[in-house]
């Protein structure tokens, strides 16, 4: 998968890693930005009152 | 020079200088170990991301929430400090209706808003209770219970160290005009997230029978984790007038 990418990045290995680097952060913005918000409340970390439900 | 060398292994032509050897079941194994790795890099993404989601939850979300909580404090300070001719009455819920300070906590002063839904919390601030049990406000004076509730972990995490209280502690929460001195006197370590009863204006399981004014912290329990709820109670023990400097009562010096 990663050896895939890499292969169809254009460019010298100086070029791929950079554009590799701005792959990964633009994974970890939709990650933090959007994925995680959905998924937090989802998840049983994070209730912290008490109630009848 | 790479890109042709790994363009040739992908199309399962080996380049001249390899052994010849049967091609199909070269394919076939190669197949596989291409499923194997495939496999494998999915379950190191899958590690990372789970990595970067405690990262998320434990940290970048107090970062977001602190400057939340920041802005509107100073936005309800700013209009204690604008509207002091503006009438009495005016309580602005909207914005926060005043602070809480913990010393025991150690973490400076707490926004209090109202509602304890997800949306509201995550500001990092501490709600009071609409729902199930309506908090009684300090404010109106009357007999009740101030009901709060705060994220223990993320979101500003507020009510982190709420383990640290211990009994005779106190709790002041800050208004426009009037600190509210509170002193612990009891704590539930562990209860059900199901136990409203907490929240009555006459909390029997703190080990009271009268009316009187109490103050009621909630957050989860254990830490990470919201299994159990994690329960304070303190007993208004008086109140003083803010002064023109806003000096704090002496429990906050």
């Amino acid at each position: 998968m990663y050896g895939w990418i890499w292969r169809h990045l254009p460019g010298n290995a100086w070029v791929r890693a950079l554009l590799s680097a701005v792959l990964v952060l633009a994974v970890v913005y939709v990650l933090f930005q959007y994925v995680f918000p959905w998924a937090e409340p989802l998840l049983p970390f994070n209730d912290v009152t008490v109630d009848n439900q | 020079m790479g890109v042709t060398t790994d363009q040739d292994e992908q199309n399962g032509a080996p380049s001249p200088g390899l052994a010849p050897s049967p091609v199909p079941r070269r394919r076939g194994r190669r197949r596989i170990a291409l499923a194997v790795s495939f496999l494998g890099e999915l379950l190191i993404t899958a590690g990372l991301v789970l990595g970067l989601f405690v990262v998320y939850s434990l940290w970048w979300t107090n970062i977001l929430a602190d400057r939340q909580a920041d802005r509107q404090g100073d936005k309800v300070r700013d209009h204690w400090a604008a509207g002091k001719d503006s009438g009495p009455g005016a309580l602005d819920t909207k914005d926060g209706i005043g602070f809480l300070h913990v010393p025991a906590m150690h973490n400076g002063e707490v926004l209090v808003e109202k509602g304890t839904s997800t949306s509201i919390l995550n500001d990092g601030v501490a709600g009071y209770y609409t729902d199930p049990v309506k908090a009684t406000l300090p404010t109106t004076g009357k007999n009740g219970n101030f009901t709060l509730a705060a994220h223990r972990d993320g979101h500003g995490a507020k009510f982190h160290n709420i383990h640290k209280l211990k009994d005779g502690d106190p709790i002041v929460f800050e208004t426009k005009d009037k600190w509210y001195v509170y002193k612990v006197f009891a704590t539930l370590p562990e209860t059900s997230k199901y136990n409203v009863d907490v929240l009555t204006a006459v909390p029997k399981e703190a080990g009271v029978k009268k009316p009187g004014h109490y103050i009621t912290l909630t957050t989860c329990t254990p830490i990470y984790t919201s299994e159990y709820r994690y329960i304070v109670w303190g007993e208004l023990e008086r109140v003083e007038k803010v002064d023109g400097k806003r000096t704090p009562p002496k429990e906050l010096r």
